[in-house]
């Protein structure tokens, strides 16, 4: 039986470093059995925020707690939350398993816990090498073994792609997931939302702190449904047949220019079949698919914090 | 106690430990050498007294055991500062958030890693002088005060292990921290007693020589120093005071 995720609520969150405000009235809330990810630009907020989930940065106003409790009072933390956060660090001149034999020791878990986590993240031979002369691809390897010593329910990942080739990515992304699937907690940060795409179910986007949006990735796919630019030169015709078909609900037409349209809620084979019906020539008939790493971009971008959603 | 034997094992999964019981192997061999033969020597030359005669003298090499306490005041401020400078604090504090737990677990840890060193120096100085005066007329070697000196080698540098520790939490920068003691131990304590006589018994090295009782050695003597139990209260409240300075400030700051 696997541990149970908590919820991750952050609730007003306010973290200045000075007249810097990192984060800013930030508030959302990760739900177990689900991989969320975390999406930001860089320096947008995401890493402090992290860190105060897990009791390493106060919050100058506001809260950020784990199953309703500050991380610091959790009895036995490595065995409710692992976590992996870009700048912790190794001593170069420890090994992979000293490395880990340390937290188990500090944790009060067997010894056998080291070799467990070292085979889980393939990291098995290199368990005797001085961590000083490790890629980064395995640095985050072993974080991420770190993280799993205390089997906890909750995972929260700093920005885990990073140094790791293709197979490793594809890798983490099933290990992910499967975790995911047995009820537990699952955090991911990014800068890049290709990166997490195929991976989460749910986003929190922030930008200079703020919130930008919050929810399934379907939703923020749904913001930018999936679009068919139409040119006609009977634009009239099919336009009114198009709003007469959007009686049925979800159906979105935009004039471009006098030639052409911009329709969303229909298939292009749709269109394509209502314009036959209309005897309305047509010139394109183009579905244009939705750019997520466009959309990130412009909900991150200057000028729109706290917009959208 | 699960955290003293995680801090055991930072400190056996790295090589500064190997370097600093070296280098308090050779630093308390070092001088019983120059005890015996150089500074005699020196002397000699003014005067037909063989201080090797003196029973105060052979008391007094035995007493290098603790010229080494400044390594062992550096392997407590690295035990401390090495967190932060590889930034492992970072996972030390996830595994124990309430982050005075780890200042006592370190203090207890190097307390302890302090009182073995001052044993194997107590060893050291011991047998290199047994063995150095065999060629030489001396007074007898009186077992009742080397025992003495043992105990208060392994006593003195186990509360100093602990005040490294406390240092280190204070001064988080480890050069800054390192230079800062060895200034302080080696200047500033030096320079605060010439002018003002009354204060550098009750300074955190005056109360080191207290707990060594190793009077001669630095030249330090009489009224000039603290009765041993005083000594050691005096630089156990160094250790507990930095520490708690420490847990009110710099321990609780962010870790980014």
């Amino acid at each position: 039986m696997s541990p149970k995720g908590e919820v991750l609520t952050v609730t007003s969150l306010t973290k200045r470093f000075g007249k810097v405000s990192a984060v800013l009235d930030l508030s959302f809330t990760v739900q177990p059995g689900r991989v969320t990810g975390f999406l930001g630009p860089n320096g947008s907020g995401k890493t402090t925020t992290l860190r105060c989930l897990l009791g390493l940065v106060q919050p100058t106003s506001g809260t950020a707690q784990v199953g309703g409790h500050d991380y610091r009072e959790l009895p036995h933390p490595a065995a409710v939350v692992g976590a992996t956060l870009e700048a912790s660090g190794f001593h170069p001149g420890r090994t992979a398993r000293g490395h880990l034999r340390v937290i188990t020791d500090a944790a009060a878990l067997p010894a056998t816990r080291a070799d467990e986590v070292l085979e889980l993240v393939g990291l098995t031979e290199a368990a005797g090498r001085k961590v000083g002369g490790f890629s980064l691809g395995m640095r985050q390897r072993l974080a991420l073994a770190a993280a799993l010593v205390g089997d906890p329910g909750v995972l929260i990942l700093d920005e885990p792609a990073n140094g790791l080739d293709p197979e490793g990515i594809a890798w983490l992304r099933s290990f992910l997931r499967a975790r995911a699937e047995e009820g537990r907690t699952v955090l991911v940060s990014s800068h890049v939302l290709s990166e997490v795409q195929q991976t989460v179910d749910d986003v929190i986007i922030i930008s200079k702190g703020r919130l930008v949006q919050a929810g399934s990735l379907e939703e923020l796919t749904g913001a930018g449904l999936t679009q068919v630019r139409v040119r006609t030169p009977q634009l009239e015709v099919l336009r009114a047949a198009l709003l007469a078909e959007a009686g049925s609900g979800g159906v979105h037409v935009e004039v471009v220019s006098p030639v052409e349209l911009m329709v969303s809620g229909l298939e292009a084979a749709e269109i394509g079949h209502l314009a036959l019906r209309q005897q309305v020539e047509l010139h394109e008939l183009t579905p244009v698919g939705t750019d997520l790493e466009a959309l990130f971009l412009e909900l991150t971008a200057d000028g729109n914090p706290g917009g959208a959603a | 106690m699960s955290m003293v034997r995680s801090e055991f094992r930072k400190v056996t999964t790295t090589k500064v430990l190997l370097w600093l019981t070296i280098a308090t192997i050779a630093f308390s061999a070092l001088n019983v050498v120059l005890l015996v033969f150089l500074t005699p020597r020196a002397m000699d030359i003014d005067s037909d007294l063989n201080l090797l005669l003196d029973p105060a003298y052979v008391t007094n090499i035995l007493g290098a055991a603790g010229s080494s306490s400044i390594f062992i005041l550096i392997l407590g401020i690295i035990g401390m500062t090495s967190e932060y400078r590889h930034m492992t604090i970072t996972s030390t504090f996830l595994v124990t958030p309430k982050r005075p737990r780890v200042l006592i677990a370190k203090g207890i840890t190097y307390a302890l890693l302090g009182a073995a060193l001052g044993l194997i120096a107590f060893i050291t100085s011991f047998a290199v002088t047994l063995i150095a005066l065999m060629t030489e007329d001396h007074a007898p070697v009186d077992a009742i005060i080397a025992l003495q000196i043992l105990g208060g080698v392994v006593l003195a540098f186990a509360i100093y292990a602990f005040v490294g520790v406390s240092v280190g939490a204070l001064i988080r920068n480890q050069v800054a921290a390192i230079v800062g003691a060895l200034v302080w131990v080696l200047i500033v304590e030096a320079l605060l007693t010439v002018f003002v006589d009354w204060i550098g018994k009750w300074l955190p090295g005056g109360a080191l020589d207290a707990v060594l009782q190793t009077t001669n050695v630095t030249g330090r003597g009489g009224e000039d120093i603290l009765p041993t139990a005083t000594g050691v209260v005096v630089l156990l409240g160094y250790a507990v005071i930095f520490g708690i300075l420490a847990s009110l400030t710099t321990l609780r700051r962010d870790i980014t």
